[in-house]
């Protein structure tokens, strides 16, 4: 049945629009999408030092970017999805799921555990993606129907406990005990896989394909483009970041657990995606933004305590940073429906 | 369908109506009435009177003026100059709120009631001070509010039960509850109404008008009504008096007792048909058709309709609403389906396929909802340009943005694309100028075999549509099919090779016009 | 994501009825009679399957106990989607009421009774953070989605503020403690709370002008503020409405729990939405309702409790859910595929 409705009254040929989409602190949406993310750390980090110089130096940088790299590669995976107009509730649950099939697959598969448990979580991924697009139902409720599913399997593979990485552990905790420029190697790959991110937006007809359809799903289709295989293509990269940030958590803890390190990722990854500029409605994505983003999120509780915030309030400050960088970051058209 | 039963009410009404007093101000009262948009004039100098208790008809061309002039009427817009009286009393109507407490309600062609809620809601939310009275702390006095609804709906005859959810009528009902629900406008005894109808008939089936007919007709006994329609035996059936519009102006204002429809075809057309100087191509000259349809059927949206276009000549597909010609020619774009018949490009058998498998198979669609489906308003002229066949602006994966901006910008030359910034959102370009970069888009395929053009020049200025009627022609000369959904009867005349006229999903008559030469009238009488 | 559906084909007009055109249906009347048949073919196989445990008034008892919580949050979420909107802050309230009426009841940290001024805290206390929730979204015109993320983790704070750093506090008063299970009538007093919190949902999404005007306002916002719906105002009410039936759940949960705890309400969120979504009632607004909600617990309450009878592991309940979920959500969707549909 044809979407459209039949109107034979011609509209009056509108007016060219004046500088529409304004942001509504007055910069121009292309600028601050850019700068605000950075903005937003460089101040939150400046504010922190002054108050606590120490983690200017020594380990600083490298606990701060050590907790950040998780969240940004399950960002990194939120953002891609939310460019095409869905989301993904289930990618933390998948991120635990791979760190779960790392720990086990490392034992006998050695240096080949890592890209089967990219290769599986890609897979999972991609179911999420053909659901949607093919079945045309609201990624919100499918994705929370597959976290369940994950989650369980969690569950069940771990027996409710932890599971350990038994052998050829080094395979994988070198990323972290790397370093490079004085940051862990796992954060410049996260910060390559962003770049890289970047450049297939901005410079690959893949990427134009995926902004067109995030900002005009239907254009795109009367375009020719194929849109549930991009579709498709960005639940599975947000798979495949799962996947990676399961490699880091066996990385930093060698094991894996429901409850342990990186079962929380969920949240803290859609709020990085968001300060880092993403728009909730899909189209304008800056990955680069979302490292920034991504490292805001993991300062939060460090500025917090620098601030002299009672660790009982931390997650008080999380939620008031969170809505405030969103609220300033945000791309809003004018005019429209916000929901 | 059958027909629905009618419980009537009220009794039938005489077929003339009286003459409007001399002493009773007229219902509606427009004079020199102006409005434009940036450089086009929508209405100019529009004047008309709408006596008491009268059904006053207005028809036009789309692109002739009614929308703006229903706008005004109803308070969206505010006229740049001319005068207005609602009732003897000269109004400024600066929102639908001014114009609902002058007196004036509208039905809308596209339906404006929560299809969620019941009907007595519906009723009872057109005005805060009427919802109050139906609550009391908040909660719903139900018995209140659906005696209050079976009221209204009773003033014009309606029998639908005010409890019914507006989502399980039909669309008659829906109508009728929508004129029932414009009519509370005026509370006060002793004034009287102007109800405007948004051709209301326009998504009916044949049966059903008749229903609808009736009703309107007995509105007079409430009010004064100005009744817009595409279909002129309704109008010549329903109205007292028909105003016809032409570019921005009124054209024409007659009893329709004192008129024929070929009358009214003329003046809304403008002239009689004129041998147009075009050359005609003549179809055998374009040798194999390119494009094959045979036997497209899908439900009652179109039925059996088969055509055949030959490479560089242009198929006019014209008709009303509901005819059936949009269905036809987006399941030729493969955006919609049908469950029979056959379709063929340049031989090719392709079967009910997708809009990415149209595209690669060369056809082309420019949309009537430009802003929906022809173009992603958030990227630039430049990016939606390449962005179904990038061509030079694309090597394997990457793209290059300097060849992109080239390439736009020599389509930007030829078209005369105002700005000339090619990286600015498409968003923020004009209507006229969204229109050609979508048109170059597709005019830039490798491999264009069939273009369809669904009202290509609808909110176009002058300027913009002869730009694009030029590429169209030079489209066809360069050999591709093309199958057009025109705006005008003109255009269609103008422009195609053949003339197909639909109505209610079925093909009524064909013109070839190499060989005859069709008047607008002989288009018309086969489209209603 | 309730932001992110925007069916672009919603409205597809009803065909012309024939003949009668008193069409009368009922307000109340369960359209979907396909969770209902599936719940009692849910009651009939786990009756079969475990004939001893499953239909026993004991377990008809734990059933409806468990089902309270989500019942009671399901009422307030429903609400919330019903105007096209989403609230995630359930559990951070349930966190900071709970909290609140446990340190302001007899408890093990010394605390007095402060009788029923513990449970108006407990309230005001979710009446204010969902307005905190209506306002970021209306005045700073934040998505409603991330103002009530934002919200959870506010409300989070709150209680672990409230918890300090002492102990556990748990109810010291048996009397308090036990409320939740104590029968009334055969059945626990939990399930007679949710019932009344539904009961009074479904009059307040039918009968009242917040509830219709929140259908209005999920069905086409556009149209229901042309026709002169309050839209800010509503979805104030409903927000607030929302953190009140958190709050409630708050505190039914403490009494569960026996005690105050910050992440009482894990698990809750997740539960509550399936249920609303395989009830029946629509992520994008306008379409659904409180029934159809509390069906949608019932139905997954007595597959989870049935599961466990049967000896399946508790691990797989979230599948199960999940499962159910994503196999509803496709079979409503199905029927509705096109290629131009556009669903996010």
């Amino acid at each position: 049945m044809s979407t459209t409705t039949p109107a034979t009254t011609p509209a009056a040929p509108a007016p060219a629009p004046s500088a529409t989409g304004r942001a509504r602190r007055g910069l121009p949406p292309g600028l601050w999408q850019a700068a605000g993310p950075a903005a937003v750390f460089v101040v939150l980090f400046a504010v922190t030092a002054a108050l606590q110089p120490a983690i200017l130096s020594g380990v600083g940088p490298i606990n701060l970017t050590t907790q950040a790299t998780a969240v940004l590669l399950v960002a990194l995976g939120q953002a891609a999805v939310l460019h095409v107009g869905s989301i993904d509730l289930s990618n933390a649950a998948a991120a635990v799921l791979g760190a779960m099939v790392l720990a086990l697959a490392l034992g006998p598969l050695a240096a080949a555990a890592p890209l089967v448990t990219l290769l599986v979580m890609a897979l999972v991924g991609a179911v999420n993606g053909l659901l949607v697009a093919f079945t045309q139902v609201p990624s919100f409720a499918l994705t929370l129907g597959t976290l369940g599913v994950l989650q369980a399997a969690s569950l069940v593979v771990s027996d409710n406990t932890t599971v350990y990485a038994s052998a050829n552990g080094e395979v994988v905790s070198w990323l972290f005990i790397q370093a490079f420029a004085g940051l862990p190697v796992a954060f410049w790959f996260a910060v390559v896989v962003a770049v890289l991110f970047w450049l297939v937006l901005r410079r690959t007809s893949l990427g134009q394909a995926l902004t067109a359809v995030g900002l005009n799903e239907t254009a795109a289709v009367f375009s020719g483009l194929r849109t549930r295989w991009l579709k498709v293509a960005a639940f599975s990269f947000s798979g495949v970041m799962a996947g990676a940030a399961g490699i880091c958590i066996i990385s930093q803890a060698g094991a894996a657990s429901s409850f342990g390190l990186g079962s929380d990722l969920l949240l803290p990854g859609i709020a990085a995606a968001l300060i880092g500029g993403t728009a909730i409605t899909g189209g304008r994505t800056n990955p680069v933004g979302v490292v920034f983003g991504a490292l805001t999120v993991a300062l939060i509780p460090i500025t917090a305590t620098a601030l002299g915030v009672t660790p009982q309030a931390r997650s008080l400050v999380y939620g008031v940073v969170v809505i405030a960088a969103v609220a300033l970051t945000a791309s809003r058209a004018r005019g429209a429906v916000v929901k | 369908m059958s027909a629905p039963e009618v419980v009537r009410v009220s009794a039938p009404t005489p077929p003339s109506s009286p003459a409007p007093s001399v002493t009773t101000p007229p219902a509606l009262s427009l004079t020199g009435v102006t409005k434009s948009f940036g450089p086009v004039h929508a209405l100019r100098g529009v004047s008309l009177q709408l006596g008491r208790g009268e059904v006053l008809g207005l028809i036009g061309e789309n692109g002739a003026g009614k929308s703006t002039l229903l706008k005004v009427l109803s308070g969206v817009h505010e006229p740049d100059s001319g005068a207005l009286e609602v009732n003897g009393k000269p109004v400024r109507l600066r929102s639908p709120e001014d114009a609902a407490r002058a007196g004036v309600g509208i039905v809308h062609q596209e339906q404006s009631l929560l299809t969620n809620l019941s009907v007595a809601e519906n009723i009872a939310m057109t005005s805060g001070s009427r919802a109050k009275a139906a609550t009391r702390f908040g909660v719903y006095r139900w018995g209140h509010l659906n005696r209050v609804a079976a009221q209204v709906l009773a003033r014009i005859g309606v029998d639908v039960d005010p409890r019914t959810t507006v989502g399980d009528l039909s669309f008659v009902d829906r109508q009728m509850v929508e004129i029932a629900r414009a009519l509370q406008v005026d509370t006060g005894a002793h004034a009287s109404p102007v109800l405007i109808l948004d051709e209301p008939t326009s998504l009916l089936e044949r049966d059903e008008t008749a229903v609808l007919e009736r009703e309107i007709r007995s509105l007079r006994e409430i009010g004064s009504v100005v009744f817009v329609s595409h279909r002129l035996d309704e109008v010549m059936r329903i109205c007292d008096r028909v105003v016809v519009m032409r570019h921005g102006e009124v054209v024409g204002d007659r009893r329709t007792s004192e008129v024929t429809e070929d009358e009214l075809f003329r003046l809304m057309v403008g002239r009689d048909s004129r041998a147009t100087p075009r050359e005609r191509r003549s179809r055998e000259d374009g040798g194999t058709a390119v494009l094959q349809v045979e036997g497209l059927t899908r439900g009652h949206a179109f039925r059996d309709v088969s055509f055949s276009v030959p490479a560089g000549t242009t198929t006019a597909i014209v008709g009303t609403n509901g005819s059936g010609r949009e269905e036809v020619v987006r399941a030729v774009f493969g955006a919609e389906p049908f469950s029979s018949g056959a379709l063929r490009v340049a031989g090719k058998d392709v079967g009910s396929w997708s809009v990415a498998s149209a595209v690669r198979a060369g056809v082309a669609y420019i949309p009537s909802e430009r802003r929906v489906e022809g173009m992603v308003g958030g990227l630039s002229a430049a990016e939606n340009l390449v962005l179904t066949h990038p061509g030079e602006a694309k090597k394997g994966p990457l793209l290059r943005p300097r060849a992109r901006r080239k390439v736009a910008e020599t389509w930007f030359e030829d078209l005369d694309v105002r700005p000339r910034q090619p990286d600015l959102a498409l968003e923020r370009f004009s209507g006229g100028n969204q229109q050609k970069v979508v048109l170059a888009k597709w005019l830039s395929s490798p491999d264009l075999k069939v273009l369809v053009l669904d009202h290509p020049l609808r909110g176009l200025d002058p300027g913009a549509s002869e730009t694009v009627n030029a590429q169209i022609r030079a489209a066809c000369a360069r050999g591709t099919a093309v199958v057009l959904l025109p705006d005008t009867l003109e255009e269609a005349l103008e422009l195609g090779d053949e003339i197909i006229v639909m109505r209610d999903g079925e093909v009524t008559a064909r013109f070839d016009t190499s060989r005859e030469t069709p008047t607008a009238l002989d288009l018309l009488e086969k489209m209603v | 994501m309730t932001g992110l559906t925007t069916v672009t084909d919603v409205l597809t007009p009803a065909p012309p009825t024939t003949g009668a055109r008193r069409v009368r249906r009922g307000h109340g009347r369960l359209r979907s009679s396909g969770e209902v048949i599936a719940l009692l073919v849910l009651l009939l196989v786990f009756t079969l399957l475990n004939p001893g445990t499953f239909a026993t008034l004991t377990n008809a008892r734990t059933v409806l106990d468990q089902a309270a919580l989500p019942l009671v949050v399901g009422v307030g979420a429903t609400l919330v989607i019903l105007m096209g909107s989403i609230d995630l802050s359930v559990e951070g309230v349930m966190g900071a009421a709970g909290m609140t009426f446990v340190l302001l009841s007899a408890n093990s940290r010394g605390g007095e009774s402060h009788g029923a001024l513990a449970l108006v805290a407990a309230l005001a206390v979710g009446l204010l953070i969902g307005l905190l929730t209506a306002l970021i979204h209306t005045r700073l015109r934040v998505p409603t989605f991330i103002a009530s993320l934002g919200v959870w983790y506010i409300g989070l704070g709150v209680a672990t503020l409230l918890y300090g750093t002492e102990g556990i506090p748990n109810f010291s008063d048996p009397a308090t403690a036990n409320w939740a299970s104590r029968l009334l009538l055969g059945l626990p007093h939990s399930f007679w709370l949710a019932a009344a919190v539904v009961v009074l949902g479904l009059l307040v999404g039918r009968y009242t002008r917040l509830g219709r005007s929140a259908y209005a306002l999920g069905a086409d916002e556009r149209i229901a503020r042309d026709n002169g719906v309050r839209a800010a105002r509503t979805k104030v009410l409903v927000f607030v409405v929302a953190g009140g039936c958190s709050a409630l759940a708050g505190v039914l949960a403490s009494l569960q729990l026996g005690a105050g705890s910050v992440t009482l309400g894990a698990g809750t969120l997740f539960l509550t939405i399936a249920a609303v979504v395989i009830g029946g009632t629509s992520l994008g607004g306008g379409r659904g309702g409180v029934a159809r909600t509390a069906l949608g617990v019932l139905l997954l309450t007595v597959l989870n409790n049935g599961l466990i009878l049967s000896g399946v592991s508790p691990n797989i309940q979230s599948a199960v859910s999940g499962a159910v979920l994503i196999g509803a959500i496709v079979a409503a969707a199905w029927p509705h595929r096109s290629r131009l549909r556009v669903v996010k």
